[in-house]
């Protein structure tokens, strides 16, 4: 069970991650654009228990470091994708009224998202990663949460599917 | 047992936690098998961005112009009519003609110059999450490419090589902020820093509080030691506008860089300078008006219908 529900998960992600390097991040969207592996990562999170949500916020968290586009040191998106899955997941996993919700989740992911781009930046800060100014970072943040808004509440609906039909949990949302 | 449960999932999130931090540490310590990683995820990765950058072009494009709609608005109407009538001229046309054509100016520019250049392909722009302007070319240490070399486009600095994997490398943009290159202005010869704003436009600081410069001076690559990161001579930009601060010790400017970093599709990575520095032979041609036709008109006064008798 265990070895099927880590296979699924992690071609699942390897997938996106593809089609995020490939195709999304050359869309040069205005306003930072957006990253459906991130999202996708929050939302997975958000669905899963605590400490199955630090294991993919890892698992996410390397794939981030190792992509070609990322400029900080491996081990940066780690560590901020650990502790935002295992906070994201520690705040909704148990409470229906959360995990129940569609609004209260998309909620949660933007927010989780916005927290997760502002740690990368000020915590590349201390790493010594060179960083944009500080006009740039903000319509970046804001951009990238709008953005986030509007791609989450589409992705919902597969992410749910995709968990359930990992987890077997039979989750309705 | 719940107890139990709780303290395993806890001990794991720690170990999680001190890997990351661990992996950090490794990196930051130059560790060569984090390095390696990251190269063959970067090699790994390259089929399928240049994959993509195939099927995303015309999208890419579609959206690079929805997104310049405001500020080329009066450029878009003066091209609207000469889009008109090249129209049927562009329709077979696909994405390769546009290629071809940046690679020519490429090969104009460097041949000018006498630049070694090898030509590559932009396979991936960089991640909005990066917080850097980057982009990858399909071109790496396979093909003599080496981190720290000038890459440029048809109209000039592009910006610089920053990683470098087998078939592939990282080129840190001319807008990124982080980027500073050295330049003088094209005929007086002053020089100063031009530093990137994650714009189109860039801020000129001059060097000597005795120099002056004016609007539409073209900037010019001063070179680096031994050319890199900077060969010298490669255009860069046109002052816009010269900030003229009181207390200010030295002048500053607003530069526009000439390449458009939203449209790269090919560019050149130089990988051996001239002997001899360039100087000012690359600053680009000024352009010639079209001159207006005088239309004389000649009226011929018609005679006055005369009254006729029966």
């Amino acid at each position: 069970m265990l070895i099927r529900r880590f296979s699924i998960t992690s071609a699942i992600f390897l997938i996106v991650f593809i089609l995020q390097e490939a195709f999304v991040n050359q869309l040069n969207l205005p306003a930072g654009g957006f990253s459906i592996f991130l999202i996708l990562t929050l939302l997975w999170s958000a669905l899963s228990t605590p400490v199955v949500a630090a294991a993919v916020g890892f698992g996410a968290g390397i794939l981030l470091d190792l992509s070609p586009s990322t400029d900080g040191p491996l081990g940066h998106w780690t560590l901020i994708l650990v502790l935002l899955s295992y906070a994201i997941s520690f705040f909704s996993y148990g409470d229906e009224n959360m995990r129940g919700n569609p609004l209260s989740l998309i909620f949660m992911v933007v927010m989780a998202q916005f927290f997760a781009l502002i740690f990368y930046v000020s915590s590349g800060f201390l790493l010594g990663v060179s960083a944009t100014g500080f006009v740039q970072t903000m319509v970046t943040l804001i951009g990238s949460s709008i953005w986030a808004l509007v791609i989450t509440p589409l992705l919902l609906p597969a992410v749910a599917w995709l968990h359930d039909l990992a987890f077997d949990s039979r989750l309705h949302i | 047992m719940r107890n139990g449960g709780e303290n395993r999932g806890r001990l794991l999130v720690v170990i999680l936690i001190v890997s990351a931090l661990f992996l950090i540490t490794l990196d930051l310590r130059g560790v060569s098998v984090i390095s390696g990683l990251r190269s063959g995820t970067h090699t790994a990765l390259a089929p399928f961005q240049r994959a993509g950058s195939v099927i995303i072009s015309p999208v890419k494009n579609f959206v690079n112009d929805v997104t310049h709609l405001g500020r080329t608005h009066s450029q878009i109407e003066d091209l609207r009519k000469q889009n008109q009538k090249l129209r049927e001229e562009l329709i077979s046309r696909n994405n390769q003609d546009g290629q071809i054509a940046q690679l020519k100016s490429i090969l104009d520019l460097a041949g000018k110059a006498t630049f070694k250049v090898v030509n590559a392909k932009v396979i991936s722009q960089g991640s909005s999450l990066a917080f850097t302007r980057t982009i990858t070319i399909d071109a790496g240490t396979s093909n003599g490419i080496k981190k720290n070399m000038t890459v440029i486009s048809g109209y000039g600095l592009v910006g610089v090589v920053k990683e470098v994997f087998a078939n592939s490398a990282l080129v840190m943009l001319a807008t990124d902020p982080s980027f500073k290159v050295g330049v003088r202005i094209a005929g007086s010869q002053q020089i100063g820093i031009l530093a990137g704003l994650g714009s189109i436009n860039a801020n000129l600081q001059l060097l000597d509080n005795q120099t002056t410069i004016k609007v539409g001076d073209i900037l010019l690559a001063r070179g680096s030691i031994n050319n890199q990161p900077f060969v010298p001579g490669v255009p860069v930009g046109r002052v816009t506008s010269v900030s003229n601060a009181a207390g200010a010790v030295t002048q500053s400017a607003s530069v526009r860089y000439f390449t458009n970093f939203g449209a790269l599709g090919v560019v050149s990575v130089v990988v051996q300078a001239p002997s001899a520095d360039p100087r000012d032979s690359l600053v680009p041609a000024k352009p010639v008006p079209t001159p207006v036709p005088t239309v004389t008109i000649f009226v011929t006064p018609t005679p006055s219908p005369s009254p006729t008798t029966n």
